[in-house]
């Protein structure tokens, strides 16, 4: 797949092997922790193990392959040595925190890393948690029920019988599926609506079956933004305006500045000067540069624009933080790296948060207009729509009208109707519009 | 109804069949005069008559024999064994001829072998034998054995009017241990059904003759939801209760004073790893006798025979599986 990924340096701690009073408790292992990716990344999931037990792994080799529902990212091994356990499977998803793996020290075989039984106190019970009796398999195969989500009580934390039949209770009595509970990324900044989802037609019930068809899971990416799409239209008051307008001045001021950037080895795109007569209509018409948390509108000091980034499975958002601070040589730089290492996977998690504006530029591709869905919690979401020459009706100073060839654009903005009203979203509009007309004030 | 103790019962149902029916009569050692080793047929001789009541001498293949004589000819023999151990001695009349005449000739063979059976007595190796397993290899026998008075009474009145030889399993343990309402008269418990003799959720014990009562006082110790399957009849088996209390609970263990190897617990649990697989939520456990004979030394053959602390914690396994 490819989505961003990066390398995180992996939290661990030392600490000694074997239980207490093993006689041969000298080797020391290494526990390797999922690490913290970023502020609001609370789990990530094992894509896949580099590495199998017994195998040798050297100091910041990869150990294993992570996934959060923001990017991906390779977990560099601490020490060096030999994999003893690895304690989570592939698929899985646990905390940030949770020791994953046990490394000992090199030329340990792996077996001598478990605890010496023999002259050890009663060895604990061992985990069977993910043991499943057949009865269990039955019961969860035929009621469609994912055995993780149910609470085992059984010797070693197994799922026993009972248990499946008291989830199956307490699902009947709640109303809507329990499963959907422990499913749901604890990182997501908006709380899905679990009654709407629930009250949604069954689509699958009455579909008619469809012959010829291939089917693929969705990688972890594509599911999180279905998920977030869904749950922004759920959550936010979709409204779009439109304004018109004539980037001539902006073509003008580009071909002035572009050869500077040139050797500077930056492209600078039409997007850049949207990207700085938008911070600038931010600045000056905060309520697009907020929030709405329950009855409040969260306003917020930076204006951190997020520049939507198509890949070829997805899309990802980089975000530009303090972009009032930039320049537009300065935003078409940041924009030219965050899109290069989006590409490559070389982002960290902390670049794709905490954008409270943003702006999605698909016009590239030759589409003239577009709705497109706000990012929550973000209150506007603004559309940058190919850019094409028009004859356009253009008055002199005089008074007098004539008919011009102009490079026009559609600028469409997403807005959210609790935040703000129409006028809002026009002033604003009209702000950014009068800005890249001007051109040289850019 | 009246309250009888399953020594009574058996000696009960006896009686009532050889007053109903005329073809009916006792052979064995020792039971005619002396009223028999554990007095079952005490008075029948002074009822019924030495006719009826055939002292036998110690020659079991030619009691089983005569009975089998006796049976084609259209009389009812019932056969005591002094101990259920000594049917080694007729065991070729019985496996090799009573068993497998109505295969051969098509002959019915309608006799009943009673066998005093089961330790806890320091009777040691010859006197406490478990022996049933050993008729289950031999089709064309039937095999009870109750655990209840009542269920002795009908099981036996069962076995005499059945067409069939059947062995009949009466745990010596029992005789006067166990005490119970018993309908009076004439009364009849089918061969081959089970009977649940606890109801419960959690986990079923399957049992028969002395077990039964070993997992009711655990269970009743224990206070927890176990449910427990009398199986009385050995031969044929009821199929349909095991499976319907496995699929109830899902877990199961199979209690029998008899030795465990090839068993009637191996025969239950085999029928439930093929018939309910999806239905076990635990592995299927067996409480039984090691593979040893019994022990004349009292701690020795308690240290064999399985105990009510052993059930309880065999259950306990289950439950918190």
């Amino acid at each position: 797949m490819s989505s961003s990924s990066t390398n995180v340096p992996p939290a661990s701690s030392a600490s000694p092997a074997g239980a207490a009073g093993s006689a041969q408790g000298t080797a020391s292992l290494v526990f390797v922790e999922m690490p913290k990716m970023g502020i609001s990344v609370s789990e990530g999931t094992i894509l896949e193990w580099r590495k199998g037990v017994g195998d040798a792994i050297e100091a910041d080799e990869t150990l294993a392959d992570v996934t959060t529902d923001k990017v991906d990212v390779e977990i560099p091994c601490p020490a060096s040595g030999v994999v003893a356990r690895l304690l989570v499977e592939p698929g899985e998803s646990v905390d940030v925190g949770t020791v994953i793996a046990e490394i000992a020290p090199p030329g340990t075989a792996a077996t001598a890393a478990e605890p010496d039984i023999s002259d050890s106190p009663p060895a604990e019970e061992p985990d069977r948690s993910t043991f499943v009796s057949p009865v269990v398999a039955r019961m969860a195969d035929k009621h469609d029920i994912d055995v993780k989500a149910v609470t085992g009580t059984g010797v070693g934390g197994r799922v026993r019988k009972k248990d499946v039949l008291a989830f199956l209770e307490s699902k009947k009595t709640n109303g809507n599926g329990g499963a959907l509970g422990p499913a749901l990324h604890s990182d997501s900044p908006y709380e899905p609506d679990v009654a709407g989802v629930a009250d949604e037609p069954d689509v699958a019930e009455v579909a008619p079956p469809v012959t010829g068809a291939e089917r693929e899971p969705m990688s972890p990416m594509r599911s999180a933004i279905a998920r977030h799409m869904v749950e922004s239209r759920h959550t936010a008051a979709h409204c779009t305006t439109i304004v018109e307008v004539d980037m001539a001045r902006v073509a003008a001021r580009r071909a002035e500045l572009k050869p500077a950037m040139a050797r500077r080895d930056v492209s600078l795109t039409y997007l850049s000067f949207v990207a700085k007569a938008t911070v600038a209509a931010l600045a000056e018409y905060p309520v697009l540069n907020s929030s709405v948390e329950g009855e409040e509108l969260v306003h917020h000091d930076d204006i951190n624009l997020g520049i939507a980034v198509a890949l070829d499975d997805g899309l990802i958002v980089p975000v530009i933080a303090q972009a009032q601070r930039l320049s537009v040589e300065g935003l078409a730089a940041a924009i030219a790296d965050l899109a290069g290492r989006a590409r490559s996977k070389q982002l960290t998690p902390d670049e794709v948060q905490g954008g409270t504006f943003t702006i999605t530029n698909p016009g590239q591709f030759g589409a003239v207009l577009a709705t497109p869905i706000i990012n929550q919690p973000q209150v506007g979401i603004l559309d940058l729509e190919a850019i094409v020459k028009r004859p356009v009706v253009i008055t002199a100073e005089d008074g007098s009208d004539s008919i011009a060839i102009r490079p026009m654009t559609y600028l469409c903005m997403s807005w959210d109707h609790r935040a703000l009203d129409g006028a809002d979203a026009a002033r604003f509009l009209g702000a950014v519009k009068r800005a890249l007309e001007a051109g040289g004030e850019l | 109804m009246s309250e009888l103790t399953y020594l009574e019962a058996i000696s009960d149902g006896l009686r009532t069949e050889m007053r109903r029916d005329e073809t009916v009569f006792c052979m064995g050692q020792d039971i005619g005069t002396f009223g028999g080793a554990f007095k079952v047929t005490d008075g029948f001789v002074e009822e019924f008559g030495a006719e009826r009541m055939l002292d036998a001498p110690l020659a079991e293949n030619a009691i089983i024999g005569t009975a089998v004589g006796a049976a084609v000819e259209g009389l009812r023999p019932v056969c005591e064994m002094q101990f259920a151990d000594f049917i080694s001695c007729g065991f070729d009349q019985l496996v090799n001829v009573a068993a497998k005449l109505h295969y051969r000739q098509g002959l019915a063979v309608p006799m009943v072998v009673r066998l005093p059976s089961g330790g806890g007595f320091s009777g040691g190796p010859f006197h406490s034998q478990n022996p049933e397993a050993w008729f289950l290899q031999s089709p064309g026998l039937k095999v009870v054995a109750p655990a209840t008075a009542d269920d002795a009474k009908g099981l036996l009145t069962a076995a005499i009017r059945d067409p069939n030889p059947v062995c009949f399993l009466e745990h010596k343990g029992l005789y006067r241990y166990v005490k119970g309402e018993v309908p009076q008269g004439e009364y009849e418990v089918e061969i081959g059904k089970a009977r649940i003799a606890r109801e419960g959720e959690e986990m079923t014990v399957i049992a028969y003759g002395s077990a039964v009562h070993l997992a009711l006082d655990a269970a009743a110790e224990l206070d927890e939801s176990i449910e427990i399957v009398d199986l009385r009849s050995l031969c044929p088996l009821d199929t349909e209760a095991v499976l319907a209390s496995v699929r109830k609970t899902g877990k199961v263990l199979v209690a029998h004073e008899a030795t465990q190897s090839c068993g009637v617990g191996a025969e239950v649990v085999a029928l439930i790893a093929a018939e309910a697989f999806e239905d076990l939520d635990a592995p299927v456990r067996r409480l039984t006798a090691p593979d040893v004979p019994i022990p004349f030394s009292p701690p020795l053959e308690q240290a064999v025979l399985p105990q009510l602390e052993q059930m309880k914690e065999a259950c306990r396994e289950l439950l918190e599986y």
